[in-house]
């Protein structure tokens, strides 16, 4: 049976069109669900395999990005979404659907209690939009990164530095899947990416619908020429949604 | 007692006192506070306040606790920070906090009353959401702290704006008490409608233009008095039992109306044109509407040639087809006078308000890329500083900070842009906010790029509600600005507010819910009803049923209020509407009804209170009458070059870090340009993400192969010498600059957008005619050189009073005329970006004009002789077309155009992309096909300068050229095609990491490691 994936829109989220695409693409039957929608009948989350809350700007990032869309989702689906989990269907959050899923303690796991982690501010205080290596953390064996040794995709955050209450450092760096080359933004322990102990929730910061086709990558009018093999190697995007897909087989 | 909400209070909150609880009425300050408060020279920490919406609500009956804690809950983050809470009135025990952690001083920022403050919007539905037992206004802003006594030094435009923010600093050392309270707008009751008596004198007329800021010159305010003689109007107007002059209202409409950004009555006026040759010659001719007789009959023209022009300056924005299924839609404005007054809020509306252009299209189109074109006095410049001129370095940050909250709470990408520097800036800075959009051909049934409003459909107002911001923005933005600017003129955008309405839109328009809308822009409801009113012949509006921000507006004010967020649509099922609007949390209202009575009329409280003819409305503006002149300069005497044109090495690096040429990096990344996903030429390309692009491609449709490029051109500092030139080298530019990443040059429309000082002559403004005459040379260019390339104009904006006058000073900018194309590129696998690509490809110089100094970067940092560049563009537009076709046999590795500070910073910078080098030979730059052999040339014969020659060379500029790299591979075939156009070999790309310069034998004249041209070129512009 063909995967079905839901994505969120609405409240200033505004990544749900390339995000939907990605999906389709590797063989998801996919559509959107607005948020107003998602509260009035939480039952449409059974209809899925997969749920993403994707990247944009809900509710403008004030007060802290995702803080807000968590406080409206948290009330009336929460509980909805921790069975969610349990039943072992995937989660994703991406950028600010990062921020939204730990500002609601689903990330990096609901048994560390609330207010454990936290999407800072950047080192820098600025918001950035550039390509970022990323180095995969094999020892989780993430189903969504199966092949994948580094991911290169952009970022585009302001609030992206991971910080950790002191009492789950080490718990959370268990959970690290992905750690930026570079850290740019002064996240704790390098971490862009971050899963539940359960494996079925991820988090991730830069933007894996936005490194689907080659020619989204900032150098790849070169990396043709470097490379006539090129087109027929998948991007590090296409890779991950590719994974979740195939998990879901 | 303030409440001081930290770890230990959290989990055993003290009960409140009977006496705090009564308190409740007064306003609470909630301050953000981190974990540690450690002492530094600056610490901002976010700060609301808070006020009972009821204040008789029975608070002695509310416990605070549950409150407290739901403020804790929404404004922080527990793990990082505190929620410090206390009455404003008493804040001793804060300040006793703040002095013992080491600050000596602290400041209080907030909005002043009825400024938009979209964050307290957002904490206020958050509460909302938290079942806040009391509901609360809220109002945010910043509590600053510090430990240095200069911190609150200048303050002013560095920490706070005052046209939109009050800040006081308080001393820790002897504090004070005077608080901030709650900012509330507080107005007098209603003012009841006026009655205007136009049976006065002239001078008398046009002083009711000046107090009432109708901008209105006496021609005008004589025509209306016409209308309101006129024996029809009179007895029309007796039968609605409507006074004979006109309301006060009326008059505000008739204004808005006609003001020059609504009616672009300069383009549209009588002009006689004197040209003065330099022979003295005089020629003297007649035009009548430059816009008629360049711009839309440019477009005429090419109409055979051009299939694909579905809906041409008629619309919000100009809509070319895409695809059988597909429109694309462009359209850039300016938001010059908001931005000198508040250049955040300025930046900000301009965007969010060219959004709703593309947005109000047809019947509506998504947002699909932002492109914005800023023009700035230098930062460093000593510039003229008066009470209401801004410091450079704040309005430059104000913008880009604009930029980056229009376009990146949005979603759509800044995909992009320029900067330029010119210190005649100083008088306005330009902002040029583009959008383009993408929208189906065919919605519901119905063409979706025309609309389809029909008698009898509700007129809706959807989005934000009317307040007195944006009061006239219209008039105002057609006057100088002064002294007395009005205030209301400023606004601050909302974007999470329109991201809403925009995803309603779109979901209401493809449910067929739309008959037709456009945005409320410049005029309000008094422009976007009025406009739309054309369509059915009659609009009818009843105000009580506008929703207003706050009681006690005048009903004029409502009508012309320019309130952003707001959309005006016609719909012919407004119940569908309504239920759709209340899912994407976005309020709608039925405002009135379209018609054919041939009227627009307007009713206030059971009275009419607007009731004009549509036909004079709209046409009943009188044409202006304009005197321009136009004499062609001399050339300047040759001035002698300085010593530093001999020092080439040096001159490479000093330009390479001139503010117009410098890496935009920092700029560029705090702006989202890859949302959407549809990204294939980024602004900074290659390996290093440095190689700064010519032109951004997208996909519109994503997975298709098909690419839109966009690009820009403009160069203000050639309209001195010659703006007819100009206007051909904007052109190239915008065209050179698409087909260098692949665009078919036969595929590119484009925009006009005209900055102009005011080029009416007037006591205060002697140089009027000049101004005009330079306006015209500068349309007639356009025309010629649009029909030459072929290329047919869509859509286009003016802005015609670029000045500051104080009655002390007079300032003008550089005639400025910016061109945006569109173009398609057939498959986007061709792409081509700027930087270098491999060693050993060849170097080749495409060429179709010649270069010069006028006005180059060079002749910024030392005098250069007097020469002027020029462009053959029947050459220029076989060249484009023969490059896209080797472009598209992947012949070329890399394109980039030759612009700002010539021929070596163009390879500096495909040099700093790739990270590898090149060689180029000068002698090869000297042959007889050569672009420079007329530079050679013309120094040749003065021996004094010929040790100079490279300098001037080197750097000079011109239109018409582009360097590109080809593999040794493909040179034969390369050549083969391009046979017939001027290609000039002039090196080759190296893995050597640096540039040299060298004779025919090989011989290295100058060399620049690879890692000099980087550390020159990324110096930051000095912005903050």
């Amino acid at each position: 049976m063909q995967p079905k994936a839901l994505v969120l829109f609405g409240d200033g989220i505004n990544c749900e069109d390339e995000t939907i695409f990605a999906l389709i693409e590797v063989g998801f039957s996919a559509s959107l669900v607005h948020v107003t929608d998602l509260l009035n009948n939480s039952k449409c989350l059974d209809t899925c395999q997969l749920f993403i809350v994707p990247g944009g700007f809900s509710f403008a990032d004030e007060i802290r990005s995702g803080k807000v869309l968590a406080l409206k989702l948290k009330d009336k689906l929460l509980s909805q979404l921790t069975q969610f989990i349990d039943q072992g269907k995937f989660l994703f959050g991406i950028c600010n659907g990062f921020q939204v899923l730990t500002s609601l303690g689903l990330l990096p796991d609901l048994s560390f209690g609330p207010h454990t982690t936290a999407l800072a501010r950047n080192q820098t205080g600025k918001f950035s939009n550039h390509w970022v290596k990323m180095l995969v953390n094999e020892n989780i064996k993430s189903p969504f990164l199966k092949d994948l040794k580094t991911m290169t995709l952009p970022t585009r955050h302001g609030e992206g530095r991971l910080v950790v209450a002191p009492e789950i450092v080490s718990s959370v760096k268990q959970l690290a899947c992905l750690r930026y080359e570079n850290n740019f933004n002064g996240s704790f322990d390098s971490i862009a990416a971050l899963t539940n102990k359960k494996g079925n929730v991820f988090g991730i910061m830069p933007h894996p619908e936005a490194f689907i086709r080659w020619s989204q990558h900032p150098a790849w009018t070169s990396l043709y020429k470097d490379d006539n093999d090129l087109l027929n190697k998948s991007p590090d995007g296409l890779v991950f949604f590719r994974n979740a897909f195939n998990a879901l087989q | 007692m303030p409440r001081q909400i930290t770890n230990e209070t959290r989990t055993r909150i003290v009960a409140l006192s009977k006496e705090d609880i009564s308190k409740l009425s007064l306003p609470l300050l909630a301050v953000v506070t981190p974990k540690e408060l450690k002492k530094q020279e600056l610490l901002a920490l976010p700060a609301y306040w808070l006020q009972l919406v009821d204040p008789t609500t029975s608070a002695l009956e509310q416990n605070l606790t549950p409150i407290i804690d739901i403020l804790t809950e929404v404004l922080t983050e527990s793990l990082l920070e505190d929620l410090w809470v206390s009455f404003t009135e008493n804040l001793a025990p804060w300040e006793e906090k703040w002095k013992k952690a080491g600050f000596i001083q602290w400041s209080e920022k907030q909005f002043l009353p009825g400024v938009t403050d979209s964050s307290a919007h957002v904490v206020e539905e958050a509460l909302s959401l938290q079942n806040m037992p009391l509901q609360f206004r809220v109002a945010s802003g910043t509590i600053y702290l510090t430990s240095e006594t200069k911190a609150f030094i200048n303050s002013e435009y560095r920490l706070y704006h005052p046209v939109v923010e009050r800040f006081q600093t308080h001393d820790l050392l002897s504090p004070q008490v005077n608080y901030f309270h709650f900012p509330t707008v507080l107005l007098d009751r209603t003012p009841a409608p006026e009655t205007v008596d136009l049976n006065v004198s002239d001078e008398e007329l046009l002083s009711i233009s000046r107090t009432r800021i109708l901008a209105l010159t006496l021609d005008e305010m004589r025509a209306i008095k016409a209308y309101y003689v006129n024996s029809k109007t009179i007895s029309e107007r007796t039968k609605t039992k409507l006074t004979q002059w006109p309301t006060d209202a009326e008059l505000e409409v008739i204004a808005q109306t006609w003001s020059e950004h609504c009616k672009h009555k300069i383009f549209n006026a009588d002009i006689s044109m004197q040209e003065i040759g330099s022979d003295n010659n005089i020629k003297n001719s007649n035009i009548k509407s430059l816009y008629k007789s360049y711009i839309q009959k440019a477009t005429k023209e090419l109409g055979n040639k051009r299939k694909d022009l579905l809906s041409v300056f008629k619309d919000n924005s100009g809509v070319v087809k895409w695809n059988d299924k597909f429109a694309i839609c462009f359209k850039v404005e300016t938001h010059n006078s908001p931005s000198a007054l508040e250049p955040y809020g300025g930046a900000l509306t301009g965007i969010l308000g060219v959004n709703r252009d593309i947005l109000g299209t047809g019947l509506g189109a998504k947002p699909i890329f932002n492109t914005d074109i800023l023009c700035f006095a230098y930062p460093s410049e000593d510039l003229p500083k008066r009470p209401k001129l801004l410091p450079p370095q704040s309005i430059i940050e104000g913008v880009r900070q604009g930029i980056q909250d229009g376009g990146n709470n949005s979603g759509i990408p800044t995909v992009n842009g320029a900067i330029v520097f010119d210190p005649k800036y100083r008088a306005k800075p330009l902002v040029f906010c583009g959008t383009g959009g993408i929208m189906p051909l065919y919605v519901a049934g119905v063409c979706a790029y025309e609309k389809h409003t029909h008698p009898g459909d509700t007129i809706v107002m959807a989005g934000g509600r009317v307040g007195k911001d944006g009061i006239h923005g219209a008039t105002f933005s057609s006057e100088a600005l002064h002294e007395g600017s009005p205030v209301t003129a400023v606004q601050i955008g909302d974007p999470f507010t329109q991201k809403r309405l925009i995803d309603f839109i779109l979901a209401a328009r493809d449910a067929g819910l739309i008959t037709g809308l456009t945005d409320n822009g410049a005029g309000g409801l008094s422009s976007s009803v009025g406009e739309m009113a054309t369509i059915t012949n009659g609009a009818s509006i009843n105000l009580d049923h506008v929703p207003t921000k706050y009681p006690g507006l005048a009903a004029w004010e409502m009508i012309i209020s320019e309130s952003q967020e707001r959309m005006t649509l016609s719909t012919n099922n407004f119940s569908s509407l309504q239920t759709l609007a209340k899912k994407y949390n976005v309020e709608i209202s039925a405002i009135g009804e379209f018609n054919t009575s041939g009227k627009f009329t307007v009713k206030h409280l059971d009275k009419t209170i607007v009731s004009l003819d549509l036909d004079f409305l709209h046409n009943g503006v009188p044409s202006l009458q304009l005197e321009a002149v136009w004499k062609k300069d001399k050339p300047s005497i040759k001035t002698k070059p300085s010593e530093k044109a001999m020092n080439i090495s040096a001159l490479l690096l000093e330009l390479l870090a001139h503010p117009n040429i410098c890496n935009r990096e920092q700029v560029i990344r705090q702006y989202d340009h890859e949302v959407q996903g549809a990204s294939v030429i980024k602004p900074l390309m290659g390996k290093n993400q440095l190689a700064a692009c010519d032109a951004a491609v997208i996909t519109p449709v994503l997975g298709e192969p098909t690419g839109l490029a966009i690009s820009n051109g403009i160069c203000p500092q050639l309209s001195s010498y010659d703006p007819y030139f100009m206007a051909q080298a904007a052109l190239d530019e915008a065209i050179r600059n698409a087909v260098c990443v692949g665009a078919d040059p036969k595929t590119i429309s484009v925009l006009d957008n005209f900055c102009w000082p005011d080029p009416v002559t007037s006591s205060n403004n002697p140089d009027g005619a000049k101004y005009l005459g330079a306006l015209v040379r500068t349309c007639q260019g356009l025309y010629d050189s649009a029909l030459i390339m072929e290329t047919p104009l869509i859509s286009g904006k003016d802005s015609m009073k670029n000045d500051f006058d104080d009655g002390e000073i007079r300032l003008s900018i550089p005639p400025t005329l910016l061109i945006s194309a569109i173009g398609k590129v057939p498959d986007i696998n061709y792409c081509l970006s700027s930087e270098f690509k491999k060693e050993e490809d060849y170097i080749f110089l495409l060429s179709a004009g010649t270069l010069g100094l006028n006005g180059s970067v060079l002749s910024n940092i030392l005098d250069c002789p007097d020469l002027l560049a020029s462009i053959d563009l029947q050459k220029a537009n076989i060249l484009y077309q023969k490059l896209f076709e080797s472009i598209n046999n992947k012949l070329v590795n890399s394109a980039h155009d030759i612009s700002d500070g010539g021929l070596l910073v163009n390879i500096s910078e495909s040099i700093i992309g790739s990270g590898l080098g090149a060689n180029i030979n000068l002698s090869a730059l000297l042959e007889n096909s050569s672009p420079y052999n007329r530079i050679a040339t013309y120094f040749a014969s003065q021996l004094a300068l010929t040790k100079t020659l490279p300098a001037f060379l080197l750097f000079a500029e011109g239109p018409g050229q582009i360097v590109v790299t080809v593999s040794a591979k493909s040179k034969e075939q390369f050549l083969h095609h391009m046979k017939g156009q001027n290609v000039l070999l002039i090196g080759e790309v190296t893995n050597t990491n640096e540039l040299t310069i060298s004779t025919i034998d090989n011989k290295a004249l100058y060399k620049w490691p690879t890692t000099a041209l980087l550390k020159a070129w990324t110096t930051p512009l000095a912005l903050s």
